[in-house]
């Protein structure tokens, strides 16, 4: 397939209204097809450990890339220079080297987003009013969490939407105004951005012994963590405050699960109890595997995931991540980022030798 | 099977509470029993043992102490003794190590606790082992005598079986009352250790509390920070730094933190008689105790221009760890454990398609990774649990600059190579700050009276106080001989 036509199947892919694991499967080998002819370190890495177009029948048996390797191989069917756009990671790991998505169009991408974000998130509303809590495109041009949240304000924010993170970081008299506004409009309203972003938000209003209780129908999205960008706080008492503070029910409150190496984002229904079932739309299926064997566990066993994003078409579609998780009924519940630190005894272990090392 | 964990003396097990940990390997399982105390029960206990010490450890002198340990320790060597039948029979359940590798490890280590290795261990750190006993001449003039802490608290971390004994043998030494936290992986030696001594001398037991909280909780351990006059930790960098700054000023603080091990091959080495029992040894050292514990090598340098080439030493080396899954299984791994091996063996793998110079032997599902790399490599960790690099150097001086860097975290290396090679490295691996030089296959087993990061075991432990000639010589005007 040329790049034209497997663009033109995966939008139209996605306008399905789902997919049957056969339909899934199709798309599935067509796009590991595709990777496999144009993207060359991903074709060595697939035959080195037996896969190649002629042995792979399964969706299940195309190799998954371990996360790290967008950060040390260029994993693009295009030329990276003919990328439209290249989404980055923050870097925070690993000496500062950044992993690398490379997207020859986001046409993929945004219909990915769009029909996802709407049926999940605006859940039947055509627009809400929207404050965004995240820097916007032009201050972070190779993010894609920014990308990603000026498409959902652009095509899902009512008038009056704004971004309130600047250069100057929180802007919260612009913020509180808008809450205000909104709260004595009766419209409801929702804030979406980086899950740290909430917590400085969160201690700002209780500096000052803010609180609202926003319209019924309002709603907040939060992704990311806190990625050592604000204090950590548990999921319970995340969600608690937001409650209590903003008068957003947990049950409004939604947790997207993405990652600058896949184009689809994953979902929960409401965070009233913790961990909630995160699922993806019928472009992107998730296994639960053994990291070491890279064999699928039976569900109902924790183990790592990896995500088959037929979107990500451009890059590889299936990535071994390094976040627990544990498949079951409707989804899998997600448990963060595996983490050694407690099993090591008195040996060393990469991360904490690599932050040392950097000083 | 139920075991309690710790050693609690004067309080009774109904008054206190206990926490259930699991533990299961081998198709078997183990729930032991931890104490909580509160916190009335934990000064209560402290000022107990801490009284204990004064009134009987520190007045008995070193060699009888010495003989005690001895015992105790020959009924862990005992393999009909019920308490080393116990030890074979839970240990391996407890830490997932195999039996196999249970039995050896501890007969190897309690080896280095019978009364001549610690005569040995006490002349190491004192010129005159009499000094924690009596004044003795100093050689300035006037008297010395050396004082233990009356409160020493260990805060132990880690799964290797047994570990614990090494500082609470210390602690009972330099005549301290001790109290030791054990670790969640493995909380069991400890306290049976202190139960053999309760049965050889009850006293001496007295003077001794085996302690448990989870790690992290800074509420219960900050209650034997302040009753405690020196800390010995054993931990990560982040664990003992708040340890630290929790722990009184005036408390001394000995932090152990975690540490990265390695080898070097010198091409003498490398002939093809030399080089497979050689890479057997190395391979052992990689397996004990699944590169747990600080002293096991994460990486090794080889020189190039043996008859065996770096290459094909790694292949040895792998098939040896590929033999040792057979006789020496590895133990089950947690979710977390597996992806530290699989993201370090998959990072190199990408790594490897840069081209032709660096080599993942093994499948992704054996129970082992060898990488073996052709340019000069930085030290880093592998991804521990039977993962090694093995890195090809044109002269074993050309590891020093890859080593170096990472000072604070050198301490034990392995070297193959003759004697002037030896010393003349060994020189260079000092400087770079590397405290433990020993050979393959000994890696795992330090011998007695080692300096464990490079400190005195014991002479960390006490203070010094001096008779000065000056009050020696006043006295005399005050004698009832006195002219």
């Amino acid at each position: 397939m040329t790049e034209a036509e497997i663009i033109e199947a995966l939008l139209a892919f996605i306008d399905r209204d789902e997919a049957s694991e056969a339909a899934f499967e199709r798309m599935a080998l067509a796009v590991f097809a595709y990777q496999f002819a144009h993207n060359q370190p991903y074709r060595r890495f697939a035959i080195q450990r037996g896969r190649t177009t002629l042995t792979v029948r399964n969706w299940r048996d195309i190799p998954a890339v371990p996360i790290t390797a967008f950060k040390d191989l260029t994993l693009s069917c295009c030329p990276p220079e003919a990328a439209e756009r290249i989404f980055m990671t923050s870097g925070t790991t690993q000496g500062g080297v950044k992993g690398r998505s490379y997207h020859p169009t986001l046409s993929v991408y945004d219909r990915s987003m769009l029909v996802n974000f709407r049926q999940r998130f605006m859940q039947g509303l055509a627009r809400i009013e929207m404050g965004i809590l995240f820097p916007d495109e032009q201050a972070m041009p190779n993010s894609s969490l920014a990308h990603y949240l000026s498409l959902a304000k652009r095509d899902c924010g009512a008038p009056g939407s704004a971004g309130f993170i600047g250069a100057d970081g929180l802007d919260l008299p612009r913020l509180t105004a808008a809450l205000e506004r909104a709260e004595a409009a009766g419209q409801p309203y929702a804030l979406l951005g980086a899950s740290y972003s909430f917590v400085h938000l969160l201690d700002a209003l209780a500096a000052q012994g803010r609180r609202f209780v926003l319209p019924e129908g309002s709603r907040i999205l939060d992704t990311g963590g806190f990625k050592g960008q604000s204090r950590e706080m548990g999921a319970d008492a995340f969600y608690d405050a937001l409650s209590a503070v903003l008068g957003v029910p947990r049950s409004r409150c939604i947790n997207m699960y993405g990652m600058t190496e896949l184009s689809t984002q994953f979902y929960d229904d409401g965070n009233a109890a913790c961990p909630p079932v995160k699922s993806g739309p019928h472009w992107i299926r998730s296994r639960v595997v053994d990291p070491v064997t890279g064999r699928d566990l039976p569900e109902g066993t924790t183990g790592v995931l990896v995500h088959h994003d037929l979107a990500h078409f451009n890059c590889v579609s299936a990535i071994l991540t390094e976040d627990a998780g544990v498949m079951v009924e409707g989804g899998f519940r997600l448990f963060g980022r595996v983490d050694g630190a407690d099993s090591r005894g008195c040996s060393l272990a990469v991360e904490e030798f690599l932050k040392a090392a950097r000083g | 099977m139920t075991e309690f964990a710790g050693h609690l003396p004067g309080l009774s097990a109904a008054e206190v509470e206990w926490r259930v940990l699991d533990f299961a390997a081998w198709g078997e399982s183990v729930q032991v029993s931890v104490p909580l105390l509160t916190e009335p029960q934990g000064c209560a206990l402290a000022a107990r043992i801490r009284e204990n010490a004064r009134a009987y450890l520190k007045t008995l002198p070193v060699a009888e102490i010495v003989s005690t340990i001895d015992k105790a320790v020959a009924r862990l060597l005992d393999r009909n003794d019920p308490w080393r039948r116990k030890a074979e029979a839970v240990l391996p359940v407890v830490t997932g190590y195999d039996p196999e590798t249970v039995r050896l490890g501890l007969s190897g280590y309690l080896r280095t606790f019978r009364a001549p290795q610690l005569q040995r261990f006490l002349a190491e750190d004192f010129v005159n082992p009499g000094i924690l006993d009596a004044f003795q001449p100093a050689v300035k003039g006037g008297f010395t005598r050396a004082y233990g802490p009356e409160l020493l608290l260990h805060v132990w971390a880690g799964n290797v079986p047994g570990l614990p004994l090494w500082s609470l043998i210390s602690g009972l030494l330099v005549k301290a009352g001790s109290v030791g936290k054990v670790a969640s992986a493995e909380p069991l030696l400890a306290g049976w250790f202190a139960r053999i001594l309760a049965e050889i001398d009850p006293r001496l037991a007295e003077c001794l509390a085996i302690v448990w909280w989870k790690g992290g909780d800074a509420e219960s351990e900050q209650v034997w920070l302040k009753q405690a006059d020196t800390i010995v930790a054993f931990g990560g960098n982040d664990a003992l730094a708040a340890i630290r700054e929790r722990a009184p000023v005036t408390a001394r603080f000995l932090p152990h933190g975690h540490k990265i091990g390695f080898g070097m091959v010198s091409a003498a080495a490398l002939d093809t008689r030399k080089a497979a029992p050689l890479a057997r040894l190395a391979a052992h050292d990689v397996m004990r105790y699944e590169q747990q514990g600080c002293y096991a090598p994460q990486m090794l340098f080889i020189e190039r221009g043996g008859k065996v080439s770096p290459r094909e030493f790694a292949e040895h080396v792998s098939r040896e760890l590929a033999g040792f899954a057979r006789t020496h299984p590895r133990r089950a791994l947690s979710v977390a454990e597996a992806a530290g091996v699989a993201a370090w063996r998959n990072a190199e793998e990408m790594r490897a398609f840069d081209g032709g110079s660096r080599t993942v032997l093994g499948d992704a599902g054996d129970p082992w990774s060898v990488v073996q790399v052709e340019a000069a490599e930085a030290l880093a960790p592998s991804g521990l649990n039977r993962t090694l690099k093995i890195v090809a150097v044109d002269s074993l001086d050309a590891v020093m600059p890859l080593v170096a860097p990472f000072r604070n975290f050198l301490q034990s290396a392995a070297i193959a190579a003759a004697p002037a090679e030896l010393f003349r490295i060994a020189g260079l691996l000092g400087e770079a700050g590397v405290t433990r030089i020993s050979a393959f296959g000994r890696m795992t087993a330090p011998e007695a009276g080692w300096h464990n990061d490079g400190r005195f075991n014991l002479l960390d432990l006490v203070t010094i106080t001096e008779i000065e000639q000056s009050a020696e010589f006043a006295a005399e005007g005050f004698a009832p001989y006195a002219d």
